[in-house]
C-alpha cells in the first residue's frame, strides 16, 4: 500500500467526526495545560524562597496529582464515547476489506495524531498561561510577584511522560474494544440497546438505601477527627447511590409516570417521559457523573471560598492578642508556678523596653492529663485501654485543670469552688453527669461554663475534645496523677502555660518583638526539661495562613475549571448522540401531525427535566454535605458556618448560570441536528 | 361534491445552486369521491410519492390547488398545518414509521395524546378498533417486538383512529412478505367497505387490483385511469398488467 494511506485515513477520519474529534481535541489540550501549569508551579522551584510559598507550593503539587488521575479516568471516558460512535465506521472498513491490523493502524494513526497535536499544543498553552496562573497564585498567597517569564525543563518533560503514557494505554484500549468485535456487531452497535428499559425495583431501592445511609452517615459525624474517615466513606456511599438512584431509580419513575394515565397522556408528557424512560437506563450513568462532578465544583469551590475569605478570621481565633507565648512541662513540679510568674514578670519586662504598651495580658497555666472518657469517667491508666478492643478516637479527651483563684484573675470572674467540687466546661457536645471521675478521683460538678470556654481557647471545638474544669487547688489536684506514664515511661501529666498580651506596636515591630522573646524564653528555660517552648505573634502567622488558605483556593479554581470542562464536554457527547437518535423520530412526530413548535416544546421539557436533575441531585448533595465540610473547617480553625452557607450560596448560583449557558449552548447543537 | 380535488398541480424541484430545474409533477388534476378507494400506480420517479406528500401537505405544491371536504390545503397557514394533517389525513408509510420508544398501544394513541384528547375516549376509540385489525393482543407489546405485517396493522390503527377524512397510504406493503400483504389488503378493503375513503400509492399490480379505480401517472402526468367498476381483482389484475405493458412500451393511449 502507498505510505502515508493510513495517517490519511486516520486524519480523513477525524475530520469526519469533527463534531466528535473537537471537543476531544480540546479537552485533552486543557487537561495537558493544566496538568503543566500545577506541575511548574508545584514542583518547578519558582515559588520556593518566596515567605510563606512552601505550604501552599505544597497544596498545588497534590493538586497536580489529582490532576493527573483525574485526566487519566476522563480521557479514557472521552475516548470510549468516541469510539463507540466510530465503530460503524470500523465495521464498514472491515466489510471493505480491512483486517483488524489495518484497522489497528489506522486507530494507531489517529491516537498517535491527537496526542500529539494535544501535547504540543497543550505544552504551549500551558507555558503561554503559566506565568499568568503565577501571577494569581502570587495575588491569592500575597508573596511578592517576580516579573521574568520561565519554562520548567522537567514539567515539560513530565507533562510529556505522563500523557504520552495516558495516550498509550487509550490506544490500547481503543484496540481491545474494535478488535473483540466482527464486522456485523461493529455495524450494528450504533443500534444496540433499542429495547425498552425495564424498572428494576431492586436496584432502585438498592440505590435509593446506598443513598440515604451515606446521607444518614454524613449527618451524623459530630466530631471532625474521625470525620475525616466517616467523610469518605459517606462519599463513596452518596456517589455509588446517585449512580444507582439515576441509572434504575429514574426508569422506575418514569414507568410510575407512564402508569398515571391521566398524566401520561397529555401532549406535554407523552412524548418527553417515554423517551426519557427509554433513554434514562443508559444515560443514567452520565448524568450521575455530571451530577457528581456538579456536586464536587460546589462543595470544592464553597469550602476554599468560606476559607479564603475567612482567612483573617480564622487567624484571630488561633492568635487573639498580638503575641502568644507557650510553654510545655510533663510532669509535676513544685516550682512551676513561680516558674510561670517569672517567665511572665520577663515578658512584660522585655515587651516594654522594647516600647511597647502591655495591654489584655492574659497568663495563666493549666495540668493537663489526656485519657479516654467514657461514661463520666477519664480513663488513664494506658494497661487498661490497651485491652480494649476496640478506641472510639471521638472519646479520646483532653482534661485541663485550672485553679479558681488563677481563672478569675486572668478572665475577671468570680467563681468559688470547694474541695472535691469542679466547674466544668467544654466546646463539644459531650454529655457529662454531674459527678466525673478522673483517674481515681471523683469530682462534684457544681456548675457549667460551656459558654465561656471560648475565653481560654477560642479554637477550643477544633480538634480532639477539651474539657476545662476548675478547681479549688490546682497543685493538690496535679499531685493525684503523678505516677500515670505513657507508653514511653513519660509522665502522663503535663504542665500548660499560656501568656498573651496585645503591645500596640506596629506591625514590623510586633514580629521583631516576638523573635525578641522566643530568645528570651529560650534563656530562661532552657535546660529545665521544658518539651516545648515558643513566642508567636499574630503578625508573623498571618502570611502562612493567607499562604495556605490562598494555596487551597487557587487549587479549588483550577480543579473547578477542569471539572466544569469535563461536565460541559458530557453534556455535550450526550446531546450529540441523542441528536442523531432523536432525528428519525421527530421526523416520524412531525409526518403523524406534530408541528415545529410542538417539537421545540417538548424537546424543551424533556432536556430540561434531564439537565435539572443533575443539578438538583447536586444541590441536595451540597446541603448534606455542608456540616462535615463545616466541622473540616473548623479543623482549620474556621468556625463560621453562616459565611460558609453564603459562599455555598453564590456558588450554586455562578454554577447554576454557568451550566445554564452550557444548556442553552449544547440544545443548540441538538436541535441542529434534529430539524 | 368531491371529497379530495387536485387542480393543475406542478412541482418543480431546483438544484441547489438554482442550475437546473427538475419537473416532478408537470401538471396533475384528479378528484377522489367520498368513499372511494383510489390508487396510483407508476415507476419509480414518476412522482407518485411527490404527489402523495402534496396531498399531505407534507410538502408545498409550486401552482395548483388541492382541496379536502371544501378546504384549500394550499392556503392552511403553515402552523395549523400539523393539525390539519392530524385531523383530517391518516397517514400509512412503507416502512410504518413506529416509535420504538413506544408500545403499539401509545403509538396508535400519539395523534390523539397531540389533539388533547382524554385518555378514556381514545381506550374507547382503540376498543373498537383494535379487533377488526387483530392487534388486541399486541397493543403492549413494543415495535421491534413484533413481526412487520403487525407492525403495519398497528400504523393503520394510528391513520383510523383519528376518524380521518381520508387514508393516504405510500406504498403500504412495500416492506411486507407476500401473506402480510394479502391480509392488509384485505384490511384496506374492509375499511374501504366500511365507508373509508382511501387513496394508495403503490407500484404493486396485486395492490392496486383491490382499487375501485387505478390512476396511472408517468413522468409528471396522468396518464390513464381505469375503474374496476363490476369486474373481480383477478379481471382488475388483468387490466392493470396490460396498461402497465402499454406505459413501458411508451405507446399511446
Amino acid at each position: 500500500m502507498k505510505a502515508g494511506f493510513y495517517p490519511k485515513m486516520a486524519i480523513g477520519g477525524m475530520r469526519k467526526n469533527g463534531r466528535l474529534y473537537v471537543p476531544y481535541m480540546i479537552t485533552c489540550i486543557l487537561m495537558v495545560a493544566m496538568f503543566y501549569i500545577l506541575h511548574f508551579l508545584g514542583f518547578s522551584g519558582v515559588m520556593r524562597g518566596m515567605a510563606g510559598g512552601g505550604t501552599a507550593t505544597d497544596m498545588v503539587a497534590l493538586g497536580s496529582y489529582i490532576m493527573a488521575i483525574f485526566a487519566t479516568i476522563f480521557l479514557f471516558y472521552t475516548q470510549s464515547t468516541l469510539v463507540k460512535g466510530r465503530k460503524k465506521e470500523f465495521g464498514l472498513y472491515s466489510i471493505l476489506g480491512m483486517n483488524k491490523r489495518n484497522i489497528g493502524k489506522i486507530i494507531f494513526w489517529e491516537t498517535a495524531i491527537t496526542g500529539i497535536v494535544s501535547i504540543v499544543v497543550g505544552l504551549l498553552t500551558g507555558i503561554g498561561l503559566s506565568k499568568l496562573a503565577e501571577l494569581g497564585f502570587t495575588k491569592l498567597i500575597a508573596v511578592p510577584t517576580r516579573y521574568e517569564f520561565s519554562v520548567s525543563g522537567s514539567s515539560v518533560v513530565t507533562t510529556l511522560i505522563l500523557f504520552t503514557v495516558i495516550f498509550f494505554f487509550i490506544y490500547l484500549n481503543t484496540i481491545r474494544q474494535v478488535r473483540f468485535a466482527n464486522p456485523i456487531q461493529l455495524i450494528n452497535a450504533g443500534k444496540a440497546g433499542e429495547k425498552p428499559p425495564k424498572a428494576n425495583w431492586v436496584v432502585g431501592i438498592l440505590g435509593l438505601v446506598i443513598l440515604g445511609a451515606g446521607y444518614v452517615l454524613a449527618l451524623k459525624i459530630e466530631q471532625p477527627l474521625s470525620a475525616l474517615l466517616w467523610f469518605f466513606v459517606a462519599v463513596i456511599l452518596i456517589i455509588i447511590g446517585t449512580y444507582l438512584c439515576l441509572v434504575a431509580g429514574s426508569v422506575i419513575l418514569c414507568k410510575l409516570l407512564q402508569k398515571n394515565k391521566n398524566f401520561y397522556y397529555k401532549t406535554n408528557h407523552f412524548v418527553s417521559v417515554s423517551s426519557m424512560a427509554y433513554r434514562m437506563k443508559r444515560n443514567g450513568a452520565s448524568l450521575a457523573s455530571i451530577c457528581i462532578l456538579i456536586t464536587m465544583i460546589l462543595v470544592t469551590l464553597s469550602s476554599t471560598t468560606s476559607l479564603y475569605t475567612g482567612a483573617e478570621q480564622c487567624l484571630n481565633a488561633h492568635y487573639p492578642n498580638e503575641i502568644g507565648a507557650f510553654a510545655c512541662k510533663y510532669g509535676y513540679d513544685d516550682n512551676l508556678p513561680s516558674q510561670g510568674e517569672r517567665l511572665d514578670e520577663i515578658l512584660i519586662a522585655t515587651s516594654e523596653e522594647n516600647g511597647a504598651t502591655v495591654t489584655n495580658n492574659c497568663t495563666y497555666f493549666v495540668y493537663s492529663i489526656s485519657g479516654y472518657f467514657e461514661n463520666d469517667r477519664l480513663e488513664v491508666n494506658l494497661n487498661s485501654l490497651t485491652n480494649m478492643a476496640f478506641i472510639d478516637y471521638d472519646k479520646v479527651a483532653q482534661i485541663q485543670f485550672i485553679d479558681d483563684d488563677d481563672y478569675n484573675r486572668t478572665f475577671g470572674h468570680s467563681v468559688k469552688v470547694n474541695p472535691g467540687e469542679a466547674i466544668l466546661g467544654t466546646a463539644k457536645k459531650i454529655d457529662i453527669g454531674n459527678e466525673v471521675t478522673i483517674g481515681e478521683v471523683t469530682f462534684k460538678i457544681t456548675e457549667r461554663f460551656d459558654d465561656k470556654v471560648s475565653e481560654i481557647d477560642s479554637t477550643a471545638g477544633a480538634a480532639s475534645p477539651t474539657i476545662y474544669m476548675i478547681v479549688d487547688d490546682v497543685d493538690a489536684v496535679a499531685q493525684k496523677y503523678i505516677q500515670y506514664e505513657d507508653y514511653n515511661g513519660e509522665p502522663m501529666l503535663a504542665w500548660f502555660w499560656y501568656c498573651r498580651f496585645d503591645t500596640g506596636l506596629d506591625v514590623d515591630g510586633q514580629i521583631k518583638l516576638a523573635e525578641t522573646l522566643s530568645e528570651k524564653i529560650k534563656e530562661e528555660l532552657q535546660g529545665k526539661g521544658f518539651s516545648n517552648y515558643y513566642c508567636e505573634s499574630h503578625e508573623a502567622e498571618r502570611g502562612d495562613f493567607i499562604s495556605t488558605f490562598g494555596g487551597l483556593f487557587f487549587l479549588g479554581i483550577l480543579l473547578s475549571i477542569i471539572f466544569l470542562v469535563s461536565c460541559v464536554v458530557i453534556i455535550y457527547y450526550k446531546q450529540i448522540s441523542e441528536g442523531f437518535e432523536d432525528q428519525a423520530r421527530f421526523g416520524i412526530m412531525q409526518k403523524v401531525g406534530m408541528n415545529g413548535d410542538e417539537i421545540k416544546k417538548s424537546v424543551n421539557s424533556q432536556m430540561l427535566t434531564v439537565f435539572m436533575i443533575p443539578v438538583i441531585f447536586a444541590c441536595v448533595h451540597l446541603v448534606v454535605v455542608l456540616p462535615i465540610v463545616n466541622k473540616l473547617l473548623m479543623l482549620f480553625g474556621l468556625f463560621n458556618f453562616g459565611l460558609l452557607l453564603i459562599c455555598a450560596g453564590v456558588c450554586v448560583l455562578v454554577c447554576g448560570l454557568f451550566y445554564a449557558l452550557i444548556y442553552k449552548v449544547t440544545s443548540n447543537a441538538y436541535y441542529k441536528i434534529v430539524s | 361534491m368531491s371529497l379530495l380535488e387536485a387542480k393543475n398541480i406542478k412541482k418543480v424541484y431546483k438544484t441547489r445552486f438554482g442550475g437546473a430545474s427538475v419537473e416532478a409533477l408537470k401538471n396533475v388534476s384528479f378528484t377522489v369521491e367520498k368513499g372511494e378507494y383510489v390508487a396510483i400506480m407508476g415507476e419509480s420517479g414518476s412522482g407518485k410519492t411527490t404527489l402523495l406528500n402534496i396531498l399531505a401537505a407534507l410538502d408545498k405544491a409550486t401552482e395548483g390547488t388541492v382541496i379536502l371536504d371544501g378546504m384549500d390545503l394550499t392556503k392552511v397557514k403553515d402552523k395549523d398545518v400539523a393539525k390539519f394533517r392530524r385531523d383530517n389525513l391518516g397517514y400509512v408509510f412503507q416502512d410504518f414509521n413506529l416509535l420504538d420508544t413506544f408500545t403499539l398501544e401509545d403509538n396508535i394513541y400519539l395523534p390523539l395524546v397531540l389533539a388533547g384528547k382524554k385518555h378514556a375516549e381514545m381506550k374507547e376509540r382503540l376498543d373498537k378498533l383494535a379487533p377488526s385489525l387483530g392487534i388486541t393482543d399486541l397493543l403492549k407489546k413494543y415495535p421491534y417486538e413484533v413481526s412487520g405485517g403487525q407492525k403495519q396493522r398497528a400504523a393503520v390503527a394510528r391513520a383510523l383512529i383519528t376518524n380521518p377524512r381520508i387514508i393516504l397510504a405510500d406504498e403500504p406493503t412495500g416492506a411486507l412478505d407476500s401473506k402480510s400483504s394479502d391480509e392488509l389488503l384485505s384490511l384496506f378493503k374492509k375499511v374501504n367497505q366500511m365507508g373509508q375513503t382511501i387513496l394508495m400509492v403503490t407500484h404493486s399490480t396485486k395492490a392496486a387490483s383491490n382499487a375501485s379505480r387505478v390512476l396511472f401517472i408517468k413522468d409528471g402526468v396522468i396518464f390513464h385511469q381505469i375503474y374496476k367498476g363490476e369486474s373481480t381483482d383477478r379481471q382488475m389484475y388483468q387490466k392493470i398488467s396490460d396498461t402497465l405493458t402499454l406505459l413501458a412500451q411508451g405507446g399511446d393511449k
